[in-house]
């Protein structure tokens, strides 16, 4: 599948904004799974300076800053996407145990997983998120079944529920409400995961969505999404949506891949002001071939 | 009669280990046999007399290390031992070495933590270490400045453990501190007490700082002239006198975070005049608060987009954030291996024993002898501190234990090193102290270089030493000596100049004025003449309750009673004298020294005379960097008379009266003082608006108070002294006008005299022309808006006819008085708002933000 991705986020200001600077992490990744064709940013207004670069992630990140003062802010990202069929995902047999064994005595795997075990900004965990995932993740079962598990348990268990959390509300809170968006599932996935030894990434990325039958798709209506790569020996990388109960394939697009939302947040400035702002984002996915 | 031992002799009985004076046949050190009898030149009595000047001279001098954890005694004076830490050139060549080594270590440990990460891939650090620490700050992986070694600056902890060698305790990289406290030291010590190395050749410590000023100069992207800041987090950090003091010596500006922003692709100074680029940041904030866009998004020290500027090489930090991952304690068990990997060649300075409680073997061992060990964890910022096993009762290990078994890995060990003992002056004896030196190196871009001589601390009380963070006990000065010049490499430097590298300094030094320090220079002017005006007054008052020592419980005579109203007026202590909604209180007016002495004593009350000292100590205090030695000599005395006054009490009045003498002339000393040093530049016209601004106001406000409602003409005449007093114009009315007082001769020297100081026209004169030399940000040709108010309310003063300001109505009050004066003040007060918006740096609120509106609901 062929995708166009038109990401727009426009910002309000009350008082004029100086010197705006900004970090855009907004530009899908090329790897085994899709290739991104082609992509442009544009800012209004524009933007003195713009550098790209590689994060430590091996995301591409750009920095950009605007002298002239400034009430509405846009940052239009337009990308061309084509992502591959993806290969049939036979799951093996390795189980959590035998996976975790591999972990602790195979060097090279354990330097290349590490940063995706460990507590990070936004994911910390206690007993009850443990317990929790003690309930999927069973020794002597197959880690690819468990993780399968835990995704459909978050699935069906939670409500998804758009003004019930904040970026900031803590996983254990949101373990409590049993309620929240794609990015508290996929922090609480990850939390899971991680507390009990292995290992999983935050994907930032878009999900095609498809209008009610016999209706035209709307402008705008789709959006930016997020779920979870876990780590399988043998395996690799295999991504789990649990928002949707669905492996990713196909439909979904990656932008980039953090330990969590803050390594690979899509926009984040820093402005000098004492007004309000208002954000808003518009996303479309509209598949071209 | 027993013939006195000598000094030597009876400090010999006191050692009880090892000791810096005893080599390791049992001899005394020759080097320690000269400066022994060298004291004993000196004798007992003169070494106190020392002592004491030392200890006069840090003071007099604002040598301080503040201390976060007590609230009100934030400022604790720098301890200085008169008996230096002596070693052997030929030793320190050998720890040179250790030291050199170890730095070209660290710096490779850097490179390859934030690139190939080799380290870790080949299993000789765990990799826990750097992904499980705070340090480790991965926006900085693709920093790299231009010159061959990344970490230019290093300050090392040493001390001789029990087989006589210096073992190294710990390294700081992320804002080496301690550099500036040496050189003070030292250069105290030469003042105080020259006599004790006539006969010993000394290194310098000049050398490391000409040093450091041509690693800045060559780190810069513009060579020639490179714009050097050095970066504070500000007058809160223990460590602030150093900030001054170094930048001051080393003629870089001294700047806090919101001095600086990155425009362009660049990193500039915001001074009042223009914006001013950098070149180089000497870096004394920690690496987390660097840049809050890509770091720690609540910093508001640091500067957002520093990261992204230093990637493109605009700008040069040292040393660079990301440093911090190398001030993991976990490192150090590592640290052999690392060295025979990256360096092939044997470590040739040890570590102190450090196990990491990650590995099994380790974490036995951990557990089986923590009485012997100090625990620390990995990351630093925690706020954890180091647990001395040996202190901790069965309980307290049992928990330990259970701590360090919840995550082994967060945990590290270090053996409680036994250190050896030094001579130092104890209460009038010379004791033997355990001892530890920092060491300081410097890279020049490709070869360190070690200070000769460093910072050495050593402990107060007889016990094991506690290597805090935090300076404790007290400092020494450190002599590397040698028994000729040559060893020391200095030949060409004679004994007496320690330091004369401004000379020959090849960077420039800009005077332009930041932003901030423009808003602190006005308000030092502000409120040194509100303590001023105050202090004047009360001593007015003062003179006059003396001279009517009234019965208890009499009233006081009314003219009086108007003196104390305007006392109240002037601070805006409501409701003092004046009583609440315009009811007086007559009970005040029966003991006012009631509310004076508060008015006085009373630090917290806002207005007093004390809070207001309290405040300009405070703002003088941010702005250290422009005082030279003499303001600091005054500024001390002002300290001095801020602790009196706070003494004061109504039982010595006398010595109250007396304080606020010496306090009225103390300030003075520092209005003279400035005045005949400060450079005619935008921060010295700054200073004297702020002065003028407020006598103008003080002065109005009283006349105000005394005048406004007509009285019998007998106490018209007391208050008509008294105002007089107050504008220093009394002898010079009485040798003008050589009649009796009244009020529109009064009025008429006050509001238009020219040439005298303290009248109206000529404050507002001085004002104009200070205010006329500041930058004019735009309309060159036109007067600014606060020059024009300046001029309206000159103006206004110059044209009064004082015979129509005396008229007043059937209710005794002068309408016409009372309205000038109100127009007047409301137009000199919004000068100030007027400067403030054109110059001074506004405090805008930074907010840092991700892109997220969950009610659109962006997300599925």
């Amino acid at each position: 599948m062929k995708y166009k991705l038109v990401h727009k986020t426009t910002y309000n200001y009350i008082d004029s904004i100086h010197n705006y600077q900004c970090i855009v992490c907004l530009h899908p990744i090329s790897s085994e799974r899709q290739n991104c064709e082609d992509f442009k940013l544009t800012i209004e207004p524009n933007p003195q300076n713009l550098y790209a670069r590689k994060d430590y992630f091996g995301n591409t990140q750009y920095y950009f800053s605007i002298l002239k003062p400034h009430k509405v802010l846009q940052v239009i990202a337009t990308s061309i996407v084509e992502v591959f069929t993806p290969k049939l995902v036979v799951a093996n047999a390795i189980t959590c145990a035998e996976a975790l064994n591999l972990f602790n005595t195979k060097l090279e795997l354990k330097n290349e997983l590490l940063q995706f075990q460990l507590p990070s900004p936004f994911i910390f965990w206690d007993e009850e998120i443990k317990l929790f995932a003690q309930t999927c993740l069973i020794p002597d079962e197959s880690l690819y079944e468990s993780i399968a598990k835990l995704s459909e348990k978050i699935f069906t268990e939670f409500e998804f529920n758009s003004g019930a959390t904040t970026i900031n509300t803590p996983l254990n809170e949101v373990l409590k409400l049993r309620k929240g968006v794609c990015q508290d599932f996929t922090h609480l996935m990850i939390a899971c995961v991680r507390s009990l030894g292995f290992a999983a990434r935050y994907v930032s990325g878009y999900l095609e969505t498809l209008p009610p039958k016999g209706k035209v798709k709307l402008q705008g209506s789709d959006a930016s999404h997020a779920w979870v790569s876990v780590y399988v020996p043998e395996m690799g990388w295999c991504e789990f949506d649990p928002t949707n109960n669905i492996i990713s394939g196909e439909r979904h697009i990656v932008t980039a891949y953090g330990r969590d939302y803050s390594d690979i947040s899509p926009l984040k400035g820093i402005i000098f002001s004492s007004g309000e702002h208002k954000v808003k984002v518009e996303v479309d996915v509209i598949p071209i071939l | 009669m027993n013939t006195p031992i000598s000094f030597l002799d009876s400090y010999k009985k006191t050692i009880n280990s090892y000791d810096e004076v005893i080599n390791k046949s049992g001899e005394v050190k020759p080097y320690w046999a000269t400066i022994f009898a060298a004291l004993e030149a000196v004798g007992m009595e003169e070494l106190g007399v020392r002592n004491k000047e030392i200890i006069n001279k840090l003071k007099e001098n604002g040598v301080t290390y503040n201390v976060y954890d007590s609230e009100n005694e934030l400022v604790r004076p720098w301890k200085l031992d008169p008996i230096p830490f002596v070693i052997h050139q030929s030793e320190w060549a050998a720890i040179e070495k250790g030291l050199i080594q170890r730095a070209n270590l660290l710096d490779l440990i850097y490179k390859d933590i934030y690139g190939e990460q080799l380290l870790i891939k080949n299993n000789i650090i765990p990799a826990e270490l750097v992904f499980n620490n705070s340090g480790f700050l991965r926006p900085c992986f693709d920093i790299q400045q231009k010159e061959f070694h990344q970490l230019s600056l290093l300050a090392c902890d040493i001390a001789r453990g029990p087989d006589g060698k210096m073992w190294l305790l710990d390294n700081r990289v992320q804002s080496p501190s301690g550099s500036g406290y040496a050189l003070e030291n030292r250069i105290v010590m030469a003042n105080v007490f020259p006599q004790l190395n006539k006969n010993i050749h000394r290194g310098k410590l000049g050398p490391y700082f000409s040093e450091l000023q041509k690693t800045v100069g060559k780190l810069g992207t513009n060579v020639e002239n490179p714009n050097v800041v050095f970066l504070s987090p500000g007058a809160g950090n223990e460590t602030y006198f150093e900030h001054v003091y170094l930048s001051s010596y080393l003629g870089f500006k001294l700047v806090e975070g919101s001095d600086l922003l990155v425009r362009e692709g660049f990193v500039w100074l915001k001074t009042i005049d223009q914006l001013e680029r950098v070149d180089v940041i000497i870096k004394r904030i920690d690496d987390q608060w660097c840049d809050p866009l890509e770091l720690n998004k609540n910093s508001l020290l640091g500067i957002p987009g520093l990261l992204q500027v230093m990637r493109l090489g605009n700008v040069a930090v040292i040393n660079p954030p990301g440093i911090s991952v190398l001030e993991n304690h976990g490192l150090m068990a590592f640290i052999q291996n690392a060295c025979k990997f990256l360096l092939k060649e044997p470590l040739i300075m040890n570590s102190t024993a450090t196990w990491w409680c990650g590995q099994t073997k380790e974490l036995t061992y951990v557990l089986n002898n923590l009485p012997k060990l100090i625990i620390k964890k990995t990351n630093r910022d925690l706020g954890f501190k180091s647990v001395y096993g040996r202190k901790l009762n069965k309980e307290q290990l049992k928990d330990l234990k259970a701590t360090i078994l919840s995550n082994p890995k967060e945990y590290v060990a270090q053996e409680e090193v036994s250190l050896s003992t030094t001579p130092s002056l104890i209460d009038g004896k010379i004791l033997p102290r355990l001892a530890v030196i920092r060491a300081f190196l410097i890279s020049d871009g490709s070869n360190y270089k070690v200070m000769k001589g460093g910072l050495t601390r050593s402990s107060v009380v007889e016990d094991k030493f506690q290597i805090s963070n935090q300076f404790g006990g007290i400092s020494k000065d450190t002599w590397v000596i040698s028994d000729n010049l040559e060893e020391l490499e200095e030949p060409q430097e004679r004994q007496e100049d320690i330091i004369e590298i401004k000379k020959t300094n090849p960077i420039s030094i800009s005077t332009a004025l930041t932003s901030r320090n423009a808003e602190n220079l006005f308000w030092v002017g502000r409120l040194s003449e509100r303590t001023l005006v105050l202090t004047s007054f009360l001593k007015i008052i003062f003179n006059r309750l003396n001279e009517n020592v009234s019965s208890h419980g009499k009233k006081q005579p009314e003219f009086l009673v108007v003196l104390l109203k305007a006392v109240t007026h002037l601070t805006q202590t409501y409701p003092g004298f004046v009583g609440e909604d315009g009811e007086e209180d007559e009970t005040v007016f029966e003991k006012p020294l009631a509310e004076l002495i508060p008015l006085i004593n009373d630090s917290k009350k806002e207005g007093s005379l004390t809070y207001n000292v309290q405040s300009l100590l405070y703002t003088i205090n941010h702005i250290s960097e422009k005082w030279n030695n003499d303001t600091k000599g005054i500024i001390y005395l002002i300290e001095e008379s801020l602790v009196s006054l706070k003494a004061s009490n109504e039982q010595n009045i006398s010595q109250t009266t007396h304080g606020l003498d010496k306090l009225y002339i103390r300030l003075m000393a520092f209005y003279g003082n400035t005045y005949e040093t400060l450079p005619r530049e935008n921060g010295f016209y700054l200073f004297e608006a702020g002065k003028n601004i407020e006598r103008f106001l003080s002065l109005v406000s009283v006349i105000q108070t005394l005048f406004c409602f007509k009285r019998s003409e007998e106490v018209e005449q007391l208050l008509l002294e008294s105002v007089l007093e107050n504008h220093n114009l009394l002898a010079q009315y009485r040798s003008n006008y050589k009649s009796q007082l009244n009020l529109v001769t009064v009025l008429n020297m006050l509001f238009l005299e020219k040439n005298s100081p303290y009248t109206l026209a000529y404050i507002l004169d001085t004002l104009s022309y200070n205010i006329s030399n500041l930058p004019k940000k735009s309309e060159f040709n036109q007067l600014s808006i606060a020059e024009k108010k300046v001029l309206e309310a000159s103006t206004i003063i110059k044209l009064i006819d004082p015979e129509e300001l005396e008229q007043a109505d059937e209710n005794n009050f002068r309408k016409t008085l009372d309205s000038t004066i109100n127009t007047v003040s409301e137009l000199v007060s919004s000068v100030t708002s007027s400067l403030s918006s054109l110059y001074f740096n506004h405090s805008v609120m930074q907010l840092s933000f991700l892109a997220t509106d969950k009610d659109n609901s962006d997300e599925i």
